[in-house]
Parts: C-alpha cells; sequence; structure tokens
C-alpha cells in the first residue's frame, strides 16, 4: 500500500495547496551535513576504501570519539589497545564503522528528542528512531544472508532512511503529526491513511521529495517511496526491486518484533516475504536473535541506549501480551460468530441444495425446517406458510428419524377466524428474529409432528405481510437460542432466503395456475369459434333454406298440380303411375327444403316441466309399437323416479325420436339392445337421458360430422341426414346439449342434457 | 242471355230485368235515393254499380239468381302465372266457379271491391305487400266479412301461419298441394256461407 500512486480522493481537493506547503517546508529542512554527505558518496562507492573512511571520522573530533566510544562498548577484547580510528575500523569492520556515523549523521541532521516537543512527542520520536535503526540493523543483516545480493552496502542507508518522511512531516508540522500518531494508535488506522487524509500527502511521498531533494542515489529514493507497495507489485521502471523488498521485509520484521513504534501498519507476512527474496526462515530468526547487539552500540551513539537491552524486550513483550489478550478475546468473539455464519452458511446449501425448480409451497416448508434443525440442531422444526387466500396452511416438518422423518402437506385450516386467529399470533413475533412461538403455533407442531412438542417451541418468522404468514417452528435448549438471538444477519439471513424461496414457489404456482386457466380459456374459446362458425353457417342455411323453400315450391306445385290433373284425366294406367310419381316427388323435394328451414330456424322453444320418467315410459312405448321392437330389446332405467325435465315437450319427443330412429336404423335387428337411462346430475340443475345402442358404431371421422346437416353414413338417398343435426339443434334451444360417444363396431351412446326446472326469472 | 251477371255498371234496364220489376220502378228507386247510382257526365242517363245493385236486392229482399248465375266467384292471387293459370284452368273445369286472377295485392284489393268474390285463393308472398296485410286490409272492410280467404304459401312458418289467421284467413295451404283437397275446401267454404 502506498500513497504515491493514489489520487487524492475529492474531498480532499482543497488540500492540494496544503500539499505545496508541506512541500516547501521540506525543502527549508536542514541538509545532511557535508560529512554524511560525503560519507554516503563514499558508501555508495565499490572502491570506496577503509582509508577514506578512516579520513572522515578522523575530520570530525566527537564522531572520532564516538567510534571509539562504540568500540569499546562493543567489548571486542583489549579496548585499551584499541585507541585510533583506524585500528578501529579494522577491528569493528569497516561497514560497521560507516554504518554508525551514518546514524549519528543522519540523526542529528533531522529533527529528534530535543526539548522543543512535549514528552509524549518526544517518546514518539524516540520510537521512530528506534525502528529506523532497528529497520536498517535488520536490512543490513538480511543482506548479509543473501546470496549473489550486490547492493549490500546499501541496505543500512536505504533502511535508515526509509521513513524519513515521517520525520520529515514532524519536522513540518509537530502537531498535526502528533494527531496522525495518537489516531493510528487509538484506531489502529493504517498510517498512510491518516496521513493523506490530514496531509494530504503520506510519508512515503514526503520522504521521497525529502531524499531527492538531498540528492541522494536513486536507490534510497526508491526505499523510501515504495517500501509500503506489495514486493509483488512493484513498478517495472524500479532499478533494484530486490532492495525494495529488502526494506519491505525488515521493515515487517522489526514491526513484528515491535522495536521501536512507527504507526500501525499491518504486518505482512514475513515468510512470504523472505521467501520471495530467496531468504531462509531460520536465517530471518538468526537476524531476529542478533539484532539487539547489532542495534545497542547504534543506539548508544545516538543517545537511545536507555531503551536497549533487556528493557526493550520487557516493555515491547508486556505491550505484545496486553494487545495479545485483546486480540484474542476478539478472535474467540469472531470465532464464535464465525462459527454460527458456517452452520448458518451450511445449512443454506443444503435448503438450496434440496429446493428443486419443481417445489411446492409445502417443499420449500420442509426444506425451511431441514434448514433451521441443521442450523440451530433442532430436536424437530415445522415450516408453515399460511396463504391469506387461499383456506389452507402449507407445512412441512423436520424431525428425528422415529417421527418419519421430512414430509409436506397441505393442512385445511377451516373457517377464516382459524386463519385470523393464526395470523394475528404469527404476527406478534418481530420479524425475522427468534422469539417464542405465539400459543397457536402449539396447534400446528401437533398436527404436523403427531406428537406434543417436547420443549418450548422457539419460533423464527419469515413472511409476515397481509397476503401471507410464513415460519418455522422449532424446539430447541435455552442456550442455542441464547446464541441465535444475537445473531441478527443470520437469522435474516435465513428468513430471507426462506421467504425468497416461498415467494418464487408461490410465483411458480401462480403461473402454473394461470397456464392451465390459459389452457383452458383457449379450449373454450375454440369450442366457442367452432361454434360460432357453426352458428354462422347455421343461419346462412336458415335463410338459404328459407328463400330457397319459397322459390322452389311454387314450380313444385305448379309440376305437382299439373301432374295431377293429368292424373285425373289419363285413361293409361302406366302413365297414371308415372304422373304420380312426378307428385310424390315434387312433394318430397319440397319436403327437404322445409325439413333443412326447420333445422336451421326451429321455432322457439315453449317449455314445459314434465316428470321424466313418466315421459321416457310413454316414449319407449311407442317406440315398441313404432319399430315393432321384440320384448327386452328396448331397457330403460331411471335413476331417480322424482327427477323433472324442463323443455318443449314437442321439441323433446323429436330429439328422441330422432335419436332412437338412428339408433334403430344403425342396428341389425336380431341383436338390437337399446338402453334408455335418465341421470339427475350434480346439484340437481341437469338431467342426462342417455341412450346407448350395440350398433354399427362410428369411426372417429364419421363422429366428427355426425351433426352436419344431410350427413349420412348410410349409403346415399337413404334417410335424410337431419335427424341427429336437428336434435342437436332443438337440444340448444332448450338450453341443453347433446353429443355422442361411439366406437366403431361397439355401439354409440347418445347423451341429452336438459334444464331439469323451469330458469328462476 | 245478356250476361248481366258479370257486369260491374248496370243501365236501369238491365237492373229492371234482374230485379223483374218495370224500368219505370227502377227509376222510382233510382230518383228517391233507395238505388244508389250516378248519372252519366253531360246526359240524363242512370248508371248503377254493382255493389250498390247488391245492396238494393238484399234490402229489398230480392232473389239473386238473375244476378249471380249460380256460379260461385273466386279470386286467385298469385304473382306466379303458371300457378294462376293452373288454378283458373281447374276451377273453371270444375264448372262451379267463376274466376278472377290478380298478381299483386294491389290488384287484389280493386278485384275484391270490384268482383266481390266468395272465395280468395291468397299467395303469402306478394311482390308488393304479403298476404297478411291483404287478410287485414280486407277484414277492415265490413262490407267483405263474408270473402273466405285460403291463404297458400310455399313456406310454412308456424309463426306466419298463427300470423295470417290472425289477420283473417280462414284456411292455410302449404304448397305444393293435392289439387283435389284444394278444390274440396274451396267448396265446403262457399257453402258453409
Amino acid at each position: 500500500m502506498t500513497g504515491g500512486v493514489r489520487t487524492v480522493p475529492a474531498r480532499l481537493q482543497s488540500s492540494r495547496e496544503r500539499v505545496e506547503l508541506i512541500l516547501s517546508q521540506l525543502d527549508r529542512l536542514p541538509t545532511l551535513p557535508a560529512v554524511a554527505a560525503r560519507l554516503l558518496s563514499v558508501t555508495t562507492s565499490n572502491e570506496s576504501c577503509a582509508r577514506d573512511v578512516v579520513d572522515i571520522v578522523e575530520s570530525d573530533p566527537s564522531l572520532t570519539a564516538a567510534v571509539l566510544n562504540m568500540v569499546r562498548r562493543a567489548d571486542l577484547g583489549a579496548s585499551g589497545q584499541i585507541n585510533t580510528v583506524q585500528r578501529a575500523v579494522t577491528a569493528l569492520g569497516f561497514r560497521a564503522v560507516r554504518n554508525a556515523v551514518l546514524s549519528v549523521h543522519v540523526y542529528s541532521a533531522l529533527p529528534h528528542a530535543d526539548a522543543s516537543g512535549n514528552e509524549r512527542q518526544a517518546s514518539a520520536r524516540r520510537e521512530l528512531w528506534k525502528h529506523s535503526l532497528a529497520v536498517a540493523c535488520t536490512a543490513d543483516m538480511l543482506a548479509e544472508r543473501m546470496n549473489g545480493f550486490e547492493a549490500k552496502d546499501q541496505a543500512f542507508v536505504c533502511g535508515l532512511l526509509h521513513d524519513v518522511g515521517k520525520i520529515a512531516l514532524d519536522a513540518c508540522l509537530p502537531k498535526s503529526a502528533a494527531r496522525v500518531f495518537a489516531r493510528v494508535d487509538a484506531d489502529r488506522e493504517c498510517i498512510c491513511d491518516a496521513e493523506r487524509e490530514l496531509f494530504g500527502l503520506d510519508h512515503t511521498v514526503a520522504g521521497k521529495h525529502l531524499v531527492t531533494r538531498w540528492q541522494l542515489p536513486e536507490t534510497i529514493t526508491e526505499s523510501v517511496w515504495f517500501h509500503h507497495q506489495d514486493p509483488q507489485a512493484l513498478p517495472s521502471s524500479v532499478t533494484s526491486p530486490q532492495l525494495v523488498r529488502l526494506i519491505h521485509l525488515a521493515d515487517n520484521v522489526v514491526r513484528e518484533q515491535r522495536i521501536g513504534f512507527s504507526g500501525y501498519q499491518h504486518v505482512a507476512d514475513i515468510k512470504a516475504c523472505a521467501e520471495a527474496l530467496k531468504i531462509k526462515h531460520t536465517a530471518v530468526d538468526d537476524v531476529v536473535e542478533g539484532l539487539p547487539a547489532r542495534m545497542e552500540p547504534l543506539c548508544a551513539l545516538v543517545g537511545l541506549d536507555e531503551f536497549i537491552s533487556q528493557a526493550i524486550y520487557t516493555e515491547s513483550l508486556s505491550k505484545a501480551n496486553r494487545e495479545l489478550g485483546i486480540v484474542n478475546s476478539e478472535l474467540a468473539e469472531s470465532q464464535r460468530v464465525l462459527e454460527l455464519r458456517a452452520r448458518c452458511f451450511e445449512a443454506l446449501k443444503q435448503f438450496t441444495e434440496c429446493l428443486t425448480v419443481r417445489a411446492g409451497i409445502a417443499d420449500v416448508c420442509t426444506a425451511a425446517a431441514g434448514c433451521v434443525q441443521a442450523a440451530l440442531d433442532a430436536d424437530g422444526a415445522v415450516g408453515f406458510v399460511c396463504d391469506a387466500t387461499s383456506r389452507c396452511m402449507y407445512v412441512g416438518r423436520s424431525g428425528p428419524s422415529d417421527t418419519g422423518g421430512p414430509s409436506a402437506s397441505i393442512i385445511e385450516v377451516g373457517d377464516k377466524e382459524n386463519r385470523d386467529v393464526l395470523g394475528a399470533a404469527v404476527a406478534v413475533v418481530l420479524e425475522r428474529k427468534i422469539g417464542e412461538a405465539p400459543q397457536g403455533c402449539e396447534l400446528i407442531w401437533r398436527r404436523c409432528m403427531d406428537l406434543p412438542a417436547p420443549g418450548p417451541i422457539w419460533m423464527l418468522s419469515f413472511a409476515k405481510t397481509d397476503a401471507m404468514v410464513g415460519a418455522v417452528l422449532f424446539v430447541v435448549g435455552d442456550d442455542v437460542v441464547a446464541r441465535w438471538r444475537g445473531a441478527e444477519l443470520e437469522c435474516h439471513a435465513l428468513s430471507s432466503a426462506f421467504e425468497r424461496a416461498v415467494s418464487s414457489a408461490q410465483l411458480r404456482v401462480e403461473s402454473e395456475r394461470m397456464n392451465e386457466e390459459l389452457l383452458d380459456l383457449n379450449r373454450r374459446l375454440s369450442t366457442a369459434q367452432r361454434a360460432l362458425v357453426r352458428g354462422r353457417s347455421i343461419s346462412m342455411i336458415a335463410e338459404m333454406a328459407a328463400g330457397a323453400a319459397h322459390e322452389l315450391n311454387n314450380p313444385m306445385s305448379v309440376i305437382s298440380g299439373r301432374a295431377q290433373m293429368a292424373m285425373a284425366t289419363s285413361e293409361d294406367a302406366e302413365l297414371t303411375q308415372t304422373l304420380k310419381l312426378v307428385k310424390d316427388k315434387a312433394h318430397e323435394a319440397s319436403q327437404i327444403v322445409t325439413d333443412l328451414m326447420h333445422f336451421a330456424k326451429p321455432r322457439a322453444a315453449r317449455p314445459l316441466t314434465r316428470e321424466l320418467g313418466k315421459l321416457l315410459e310413454s316414449c319407449c312405448q311407442r317406440w315398441q309399437a313404432r319399430f315393432a321392437l321384440e320384448q327386452g330389446r328396448l331397457t330403460r332405467t331411471v335413476d331417480d323416479p322424482q327427477a323433472t325435465v324442463c323443455a318443449d315437450p314437442d321439441q323433446l319427443q323429436e330429439i328422441l325420436d330422432a335419436v332412437v330412429t338412428n339408433a334403430v336404423e344403425a342396428c341389425d335387428p336380431e341383436s338390437l339392445r337399446l338402453q334408455v337411462n335418465s341421470r339427475s346430475r350434480e346439484s340437481d340443475e341437469t338431467v342426462r337421458i342417455v341412450i346407448e345402442d350395440n350398433g354399427a358404431g362410428m369411426s372417429p371421422e364419421v363422429l366428427e360430422h355426425a351433426f352436419d346437416p344431410f350427413f349420412s353414413s348410410r349409403p346415399a338417398g337413404r334417410g335424410r341426414g337431419l335427424g341427429l343435426s336437428r336434435a342437436y339443434r332443438l337440444a340448444e334451444i332448450n338450453g341443453g346439449c347433446l353429443w355422442l360417444e361411439s366406437t366403431l363396431n361397439v355401439g354409440t351412446t347418445v347423451i341429452i342434457e336438459l334444464p331439469a326446472h323451469a330458469p328462476i326469472s | 242471355m245478356l250476361d248481366v251477371g258479370t257486369k260491374s255498371v248496370y243501365t236501369t234496364g238491365e237492373v229492371a230485368q234482374i230485379c223483374k220489376v218495370s224500368q219505370q220502378t227502377v227509376i222510382r228507386c233510382f230518383d228517391s235515393g233507395r238505388l244508389k247510382g250516378f248519372r252519366v257526365p253531360g246526359s240524363r242517363f242512370r248508371r248503377i254499380p254493382r255493389d250498390s245493385l247488391i245492396s238494393f236486392m238484399k234490402a229489398n229482399q230480392i232473389p239473386m239468381d238473375q244476378l249471380d248465375s249460380g256460379r260461385k266467384r273466386v279470386l286467385v292471387v298469385d304473382d306466379d302465372e303458371a300457378i294462376v293459370e293452373m288454378f283458373t284452368e281447374l276451377l273453371e273445369r270444375d264448372g262451379r266457379f267463376e274466376v278472377r286472377t290478380a298478381s299483386t295485392g294491389y290488384d287484389a284489393g280493386i278485384l275484391t271491391e270490384q268482383f266481390l268474390p266468395d272465395v280468395m285463393l291468397l299467395d303469402f308472398k306478394l311482390p308488393d305487400i304479403n298476404g297478411t296485410a291483404v287478410c287485414r286490409t280486407i277484414r277492415a272492410n265490413p262490407k267483405h266479412e263474408h270473402i273466405k280467404i285460403i291463404a297458400i304459401s310455399g313456406v310454412a312458418d308456424p309463426d306466419e301461419v298463427d300470423e295470417l289467421h290472425m289477420a283473417g284467413a280462414d284456411e292455410f295451404i302449404r304448397k305444393p298441394f293435392d289439387i283435389n283437397k284444394v278444390i274440396n275446401r274451396v267448396a265446403d267454404l262457399v257453402n258453409a256461407a
């Protein structure tokens, strides 16, 4: 995380000027003393030699004293013998001396714990210096353990200066810097974010500006600028990424060790960082172990020695312990929450899995019950949905296997009052929370489980609208309830999942119902359309037939009349016979047209209510005589002797005659069996007369045209084919209907349905 | 003999002959207004229309045998010429009937006034007005109460038949028909009158 490449949020636009101001103030900071600058240029050059360093040190008496003091403290054998810088360099090693000198100079060049600030701020500054020194030492030591790392010499400098931005910001705006420190300490906020918010830029950017101004080498600038950057995501322009990564690692190692304090920052994964640099983890451990020894002389050099050695560890340890305690309790809490959440998640997963696309509302209830049982480890659970629009309640249970396992069903809730009581009871419970189930729920439990509840029933409601009430009832231990009562998020997750599942099931059921309705409507529409077409063609036939009757009957009567007149005077028997034929055929032709007209335009029905049984009895007697039927050929059953039929008597007779004539003609007289039954229909509003024969039956093709006028399956010229169509028409105008069921070679059943009573007007 | 029976306007001499009284008596009756009639314009000749003669004869109980010549008058109304022709031939051949024909409702009305038929064979469907209207018009005049009307139609719509009866038709016969039945019905109705 780095602030260098981040854009300033919109709300900070006004602080642009502030950034400018800070940067200009940085310019006013003292430059490094000439000695340090020289030293830096010496160290960064590979050709630097001990002599140069010695010269530099010796040119500064206080520095000479400091180095010799350092050698003494390092306790390198006969300290008395080392009394020249040259010998100290030899004894300590060139780099150690150089590092010591650098530390002193950088420290003295930048503000440190002087008298100007208050104690708290001074302490913070000391901590920051300690951190910087520790990082410098760590980086230096780690660099030694890196094979083939070329920039070993620069590790210390870069580590020392990596947080120079913080020091610079502190120097420019000490009060704001103190606020930043206080804030990140209290809120565990990342220091970069806090800096950006308060200053408009963070320490990496400020440091980069400072280091650039000091004209320090590019490697140092990069370390300062990118040391918070994710080591895997460095810009490609970085010249020595390894060095930047090393500083990043050292920074994190020191943070982890809590040596000094440089403002809160999340500690990166040290192991991963070390591996990226091909540093063994044991090497890191070694470095950490050797760190105090390495730091001590340096701290003494810059006057931070009172914090070194055991004291620093005791302090950091107790501090770490305190924080660890807090973190532990936080962890325990979050683990508890996570555990609950994991259970909830697992249960929800099951819930989703066991819901198929075709799941109905009751199935959703079962799944919800199972989900709650799994999530809360309940003894049993019952899910229910009470739909205000339907008179039933959907329930699903999930219980121990000895209760029969999960099942879904739909219970009749009965009268509205019951539902209202239940609805009101459910509505009492807080939405989407766990609470005690209201009293009515005991009933639901018992009906679902066939057993009384083994303990107090708890409830998680998931739907509470005017149209629908839904909840899951369950029995569970008090401790579980206590834990779940606080888990609002989880309760909410469960209940909203249930609600959504129920509504989608509802939608599906609704859409299926609408689909079925649509199908039914379509069917009715096509029936109506057929009837319309039929009606239209019938009325056309009626008009045509009436016209034809008028027009045809005039010539017919002339033909017939003239034939009759000729007959009266004819002496020739053969001629008389012919003339009679002419007359008869003329009358027959006329009758066809008349029949057609009557079919299309029957006279209005004059319905009368009659006893159906008696009526059929007289009809049967008539048919027996007319068709000369043997005994037993015609049977008649009446299921309700009281049943009545309301129809025009003449027309009803015509209907029955037509049907029976048809039946008799379709049967072989030798084997004819004719059955006439009457049945009262549901709600007694209609009666049916069923006439069944065992004749030739009809093929589906014939059946389809059975009611067409002039359609006859008999050979052409025999019968006019108007009987059934007329019967159909007459049934229709008497407020009833007539239809056929027929199987070829088995027989035909004609069903005539007519009103049982006169309509109440 | 002069066919006075079928004339529509008579002279006083003819009336005297039909009524078997002197011409002077006829003139006296005419002049006194008991025998309705008119004078030929521009002359003094008296003329008596057939219907006023019949009314006069009936009022004075003078036997009508000289006037109607014993045959019943039948008016056939139909727009189909073949039918009219057939009826005419049929009825005339029978000998008992005197036949006049009309092809429209309008003609039927005029002939009813002039010819005073005993029986009318009336086709229901006429080019101008239908049979029901003709029936109604005839029945509206009490003078024609005695006319028997036989409605004939190619279509026996029960409602129309009912309407015809309501309008005053005595009989309904559907086309085509049995000719003997028609003749018998006509004769029956005439004799019943």
